[in-house]
């Protein structure tokens, strides 16, 4: 399930007003989030969660539901 | 009387010669092929004995184009399978790592010191640091390929996309598949492996799309690839100043279909081969000259090695480069298209090439707003004509470029470029026509399908499917036919087979 956090952090980031994050969206799904755009996403998670991601598992995470897994293991609360 | 077989004869032809490979649609290919056939057929219920015999005529196939360098092949793929599983049972990130470092240091030392040991000898000797005359290597056919190949399998493995596979049987036909081995397509063990293990039967749907494929292969390597390679664009490639900018121009076109039918042909028809065989490969095309961007370009073109290099290139080092933001992603694509370039082989103008296109993907990022802006206050962002505008400026961008692939050198492409831009000669063009009005035919013909919709396409591919056998065997005559027709007597080796 993507929390409504992780959903606002990429919608601003990709400057989406609406769209429908799920578990199993991949990120050439959604409008916007490119290669390059993808960059400025993982740095926009990683500020607003306080968080650093090791470059493995980011490239691990085949989907959305993949990087909410991977944001609530590095921030159990 | 019937003729006594020529043992000899038989044995020559059977034996390694680096100059005679089994090229697909060589007659020696076709036997080779329908016996590998007749064998796959006759032992359609033994899984087992199909894939060793597989194995065997894979072996084959390899050892008539790069003789006893067969054995680095059978290296590569233990060396390959043992350290996929050394990375996958080590127990700390650190170990991993270790033996992940140790597996890609192999294989790409071997690679580079076949393919490139020579051209830094060369760079020491340019840079006076030294003389050292230049080793005899011989370069085994395919080695980019493979090795590249086999990479995927230790770099999924490590970054946990993939689990070792048990079988060194399945992994060897993996690496051996004699559709693929010599260029590709680079398939993933992922996407590969599987199909081993499901041993899907191959459905009359598989045979029709296989008779397509191998018939768009045929038609697009020897019928426009060859022949105006051969009738035209040589002849202008190897003396740009003799010719008019128009003939030039012409040539420049010429080319870059002729490299797109050479190695999508090629494609094409080990596509086709392999489903035959039960496998079905990775594509490696989508109409390229149709892009709108250099970005968009390397989405179609060569897709096996793009999206390698993508995964296991370009996404690592961006990210690793994040904090740099547009900057770190500027290095991620200037290494990634070097690596490109170094990839094609050890010469300046690939190297170039792969720049430029970095330079060019560059240079679209940073100035992605700015021309957003311009094209906003013109009122033309989105429409036809922009998109007309996008798709001219890259089509001549790749055009011109891949010019570098087919000339000897640097300064002919300079000469070619400065024969348009300054010698032009536009009246020239009728009698051109009717002096190449073959060749002019078939440069309009390949770019007109080309730039059909990819529906008609479809539909074509489902009107062979759906064929009764009979009539798939009168196309696929008439097919040859054709190609014979076109076939020059001494055949063209596929452009790619140099990688």
């Amino acid at each position: 399930m993507i929390s409504d956090r992780l959903k606002e952090v990429i919608l601003k980031e990709l400057e989406l007003k609406e769209y429908d994050l799920k578990d199993e969206t991949i990120a050439s799904e959604v409008p916007g989030w490119d290669s390059l755009n993808h960059i400025n996403i993982i740095l926009a998670i990683e500020k607003a969660y306080g968080i650093k991601f090791k470059g493995l598992e980011i490239l691990k995470a085949k989907n959305i539901g993949d990087l909410q897994k991977l944001i609530d293991s590095k921030n159990p609360l | 009387m019937p003729q006594a077989i020529d043992f000899q004869k038989l044995l020559t032809l059977l034996t390694f010669d680096r100059h005679d490979p089994l090229l697909f649609g060589s007659s020696l290919f076709l036997f080779f092929f329908l016996f590998v056939l007749i064998v796959q057929r006759l032992f359609s219920n033994q899984k087992a004995l199909r894939i060793y015999s597989l194995l065997f005529f894979s072996l084959f196939f390899y050892y008539k184009a790069a003789g006893i360098y067969l054995f680095l092949l059978v290296f590569s793929s233990g060396f390959n399978f043992y350290f996929g599983k050394l990375i996958y049972t080590r127990k700390t990130a650190f170990q991993k790592k270790i033996v992940f470092i140790i597996a890609l240091l192999v294989n790409l030392g071997l690679l580079g010191y076949f393919k490139y040991t020579n051209f830094f000898l060369q760079i020491l000797s340019d840079l006076k640091l030294g003389t050292i005359e230049p080793l005899q290597i011989f370069l085994p056919i395919g080695i980019s390929f493979f090795t590249f190949k086999a990479l995927s399998y230790v770099i999924e493995i490590y970054m946990e996309m993939l689990e070792p596979v048990k079988s060194f049987r399945d992994f060897s036909l993996f690496i051996f598949f004699f559709p693929n081995v010599l260029m590709g397509p680079i398939d993933r063990a992922s996407a590969f492996l599987p199909q081993i293990e499901e041993d899907n039967p191959i459905t009359k749907e598989d045979v029709g799309r296989a008779l397509f494929l191998i018939s768009c292969g045929l038609i697009k390597k020897y019928a426009i690839a060859d022949y105006i390679s051969l009738n035209f664009n040589e002849r202008v490639l190897d003396y740009p100043l003799r010719f008019t900018g128009v003939e030039n121009l012409i040539a420049v076109y010429g080319a870059a279909l002729q490299g797109y039918c050479d190695f999508s042909g090629y494609t094409d028809m080990a596509l086709g081969v392999g489903l035959l065989l039960g496998y079905k490969l990775m594509d490696n095309f989508n109409r390229p000259f149709k892009a709108i961007s250099v970005a968009d370009y390397w989405r179609r073109w060569h897709l096996s090695l793009s999206t390698w290099l993508l995964g296991y290139v370009f996404k690592p080092l961006q990210i690793s480069l994040r904090s740099l933001r547009k900057f770190g992603t500027a290095i991620a694509i200037f290494v990634t298209f070097f690596a490109v370039g170094l990839w094609h082989g050890p010469n300046w103008t690939f190297i170039f090439f792969g720049v430029l296109h970095s330079f060019f993907l560059i240079f679209g990022m940073f100035t992605q707003s700015i021309r957003k802006t311009i094209t906003d206050k013109l009122k033309i962002t989105g429409t036809k004509f922009h998109h007309f505008i996008k798709w001219f400026f890259t089509f001549h961008l790749l055009v011109l470029t891949a010019i570098l692939f087919h000339s000897p050198s640097l300064q002919y492409t300079i000469n070619m470029i400065q024969q348009i831009f300054t010698y032009f000669h536009p009246e020239v063009f009728p009698q051109f026509v009717q002096a190449y009005t073959t060749v002019f035919i078939l440069i309009v013909f390949g770019y007109l399908v080309h730039f059909l919709p990819a529906s008609v396409e479809e539909k074509a591919q489902n009107l062979v499917i759906k064929m009764p056998i009979v009539f798939q065997a009168i196309l696929f005559a008439v097919i040859i036919w054709i190609v014979v027709q076109f076939k020059s007597a001494a055949m063209m080796p596929f452009i790619y087979f140099k990688f």
